[in-house]
């Protein structure tokens, strides 16, 4: 079973070095136009009043071995676009393209569950919280051999070889097997969640939140981790966060949400340098930088994020945005693209100058701890 | 800093200890450090380093079976009955933690913004009822005075419609509108210390800017001094003017903020800055990494408590002796042997 896994693997990265070659290769996940709404019951007969347009008309792609950011606030909806993708929350419309290794373009709305069940193998999740996304009553044996299991890895030995060389991958040793979570810490157990998600080799992990619950010490060694796994596995990672820095640091591009709705995606670099959407540039510098030398004159947006159940007219933004004009409280801004890949939802993108994050303080700062120790002594 | 200024909050030496059935969990094993007026001092660290024990061990609000071991808190109080300003200071430590000497203080001179603004409200009584009963438990004010008073400080922390919202209960507001009340309750009685354990954890970055923001605005015009208790080196960096660093119940470091951010000298300090990642460092970049993990604090290692994680550990002796607070310079204490 593993000599055949192993050979899978290697067919998939000789097709996976020829798409990367290619930048304009096919995406790995098409997401179009998605919505998910939620329905507002009330009274006796629990009639809908309304929905929370929790997803509402988002679209992007994800190119093979690369990562995309989602980002945005509480209640912007990047962790139901996650769980739509995987359909384990069912999306209300929209089209979910997801490349098989053969090529082909299945969508994952019009799958029936055995056929599902098949392209779940490809695609995985990390959970945010581990300490509740691991069963206390199971061993790591059976927490990573689970989806072995379930895919049909009957042979109890073949499983655990399998299990000691995810925990192995992972950083974790092997013999740690039989133990149970909670003999473990939260870096671990993290690292613990992740050998679970890549017990099937899959091609997409999508990780909800992977180290927002961890101690900062610890989450540069996860971080690290899922860098270097998809290095050596070409992993595709959708990765969702609400932490700016930490999504900078991982992702080759980055899309920002705001109230169900997609407000910009760029690569980036250049969605750090020079937003076009001006909610990103307040998301930007409202970060506090870890240097008390840049004390910055941050925008601080008045107001509160819009209500998902009751979103305001025209761009959903306007009420907080110091840019908006008359059209931006009527019509909805179009998804557009104002610079090659760099696509925005703004009705002023192409006026506005915005301000970024200045790449250049990373130079003053580089001087400025030039006689700290070398950082490569810290290595995990 | 003002040297000549005397501080307001002294701690000296304090030991918090919880004893167990597996061993007593040395919650917070040695720390001292100065609070000023008008300062803020941040005190930062990861889970289980002792600093919301510490900030509890101020409010004498400790947990059983966890209690105060040793050390001293000196909290200088204003004594302005007598029209005069005369000061007058006491040790919290040899208060009774329900006498009423600790309950006038707790609240009305020390005050605390907690971690959760989801949980530390009461959800069956509206946010006014809170905020009043708070400010009648200090002041001599009635029923209608104490209700404009609430509204007051509700609108002062820029809580819109706050006539509407003082009738509200906790989960009809949001996060940061909760938190926004939550610094309205705490201030009510114009505490001299404001103790902020964690404020922003829980809320948005765009949303964490304005408490921050409203917090600098507050401290601008009333003069407390504030305990920031964080995680975050950001929040840290854009807040305080000193920074205490705990690691495993002991301060590890303590200098200017300036000083921790520009001229860190303990390995654990400098671990920690180097491992966070930063917004304005390139994209796609590994970061540098502390190895292993927090101990749990039943199996607290010997000697220094880093040197299983340190990259100059030394055996023999970082293993053995424990390193004490030494001054490295004006104003900067670290706690290790390389120095």
């Amino acid at each position: 079973m593993s000599v055949f896994i192993c050979g899978r693997r290697q067919h998939f990265v000789r097709v996976n070095i020829a798409g990367m070659n290619s930048s304009d290769g096919q995406p790995l996940l098409q997401v179009r136009d998605l919505q998910k709404l939620f329905p507002i019951r009330k009274g006796f007969w629990r009639r809908t009043v309304g929905y929370v347009r929790a997803v509402d008309g988002v679209s992007f792609d994800i190119y093979e071995g690369e990562t995309l950011g989602l980002v945005g606030e509480s209640g912007c909806g990047k962790t139901t676009t996650a769980r739509c993708i995987l359909r384990a929350i069912e999306p209300t419309r929209g089209q979910i393209l997801f490349r098989t290794e053969s090529s082909e373009s299945a969508d994952m709305l019009q799958l029936s569950p055995s056929e599902l069940r098949g392209l779940r193998r490809e695609m995985q999740m990390i959970f945010q919280d581990p300490f509740t996304s691991l069963n206390p009553r199971m061993t790591l044996l059976d927490i990573v051999g689970e989806p072995l299991l379930v895919h049909g890895m009957k042979n109890r030995r073949e499983r655990e070889a399998r299990v000691a060389e995810l925990l192995r991958l992972v950083g974790l040793r092997s013999e740690y097997m039989r133990r149970f979570p909670h003999a473990f810490s939260g870096g671990e157990r993290q690292r613990i969640g992740i050998a679970r998600a890549l017990a099937l080799h899959p091609r997409l992990v999508i990780a909800d939140e992977p180290v927002s619950a961890l101690d900062v010490s610890v989450q540069a060694q996860i971080l690290n981790l899922l860098y270097d796994l998809q290095a050596a596995l070409r992993l595709t990672y959708l990765f969702v966060a609400h932490d700016l820095s930490v999504v900078k640091h991982i992702s080759n591009r980055v899309a920002v949400m705001y109230v169900g709705r997609m407000a910009e995606l760029a690569t980036t670099d250049d969605l750090f340098t020079s937003p076009k959407h001006p909610y990103t540039a307040a998301l930007l510098s409202a970060v506090p930088e870890p240097d008390p030398r840049l004390r910055s004159q941050r925008i601080v947006l008045q107001g509160e994020v819009a209500n998902p159940a009751a979103p305001p007219s025209g761009c959903y933004f306007h009420p907080r945005c110091a840019h908006a004009v008359e059209i931006c409280r009527t019509e909805t801004p179009s998804w557009q693209e104002v610079a090659p890949g760099h696509l925005v939802s703004c009705h002023r993108a192409h006026e506005l100058q915005l301000s970024g994050v200045e790449q250049l303080n990373s130079t003053i700062i580089n001087e400025a701890r030039r006689d700290l120790p070398v950082p490569d002594t810290f290595g995990a | 800093m003002l040297v000549s200024q005397k501080p307001l909050l002294s701690v000296r030496n304090l030991k918090t200890y919880f004893p167990q059935d597996e061993g007593t969990v040395k919650a917070v094993d040695g720390a001292s450090f100065d609070l000023y007026q008008g300062r803020t001092l941040g005190i930062v660290g990861e889970s289980g380093c002792g600093k919301s024990i510490t900030a509890r061990s101020i409010l004498r609000i400790i947990d059983r079976p966890g209690r105060i071991v040793e050390g001293e808190i000196l909290f200088r109080r204003r004594k302005t009955l007598d029209g005069v300003g005369t000061d007058e200071v006491i040790d919290l430590t040899k208060l009774d933690p329900n006498g009423q000497d600790m309950r006038a203080i707790r609240g009305a001179e020390i005050a605390l913004v907690f971690q959760e603004p989801m949980s530390s409200f009461s959800p069956v009584h509206t946010i006014g009822e809170q905020i009043i009963e708070a400010i009648r438990l200090h002041q001599h004010m009635s029923r209608r005075q104490a209700r404009q008073k609430a509204i007051e400080m509700l609108r002062l922390v820029g809580i819109p419609l706050p006539e509407q919202r003082v009738d509200q209960l906790s989960n009809q507001l949001s996060g940061g509108l909760r938190q926004r009340a939550m610094i309205a309750m705490a201030l009510s009685c114009h505490p001299t210390l404001l103790i902020a354990d964690e404020p922003t954890t829980a809320l948005d970055v765009t949303t964490q800017a304005q408490i921050l923001d409203l917090m600098r605005q507050l401290q601008r015009e009333y003069g407390m001094a504030i305990m920031l208790i964080t995680h975050d080196l950001g929040v840290i960096a854009e807040m305080t003017d000193t920074v205490v660093v705990m690691y495993l119940g002991r301060v590890v470091e303590q200098a200017s903020v300036d000083e921790i951010f520009y001229n860190p000298k303990h390995p654990y300090t400098q671990a920690l800055l180097r491992s966070i990642p930063r917004i304005h460092s390139n994209s796609r970049e590994r970061l540098a990494s502390i190895s292993g993990a927090v101990p749990h604090p039943y199996n607290r290692p010997s000697g220094c408590p880093f040197h299983p994680r340190c990259v100059a550990f030394m055996p023999g002796l970082c293993d053995q002796k424990e390193p004490q607070l030494q001054a490295m310079g004006e104003q900067h204490l670290v706690s290790c042997f390389l120095y």
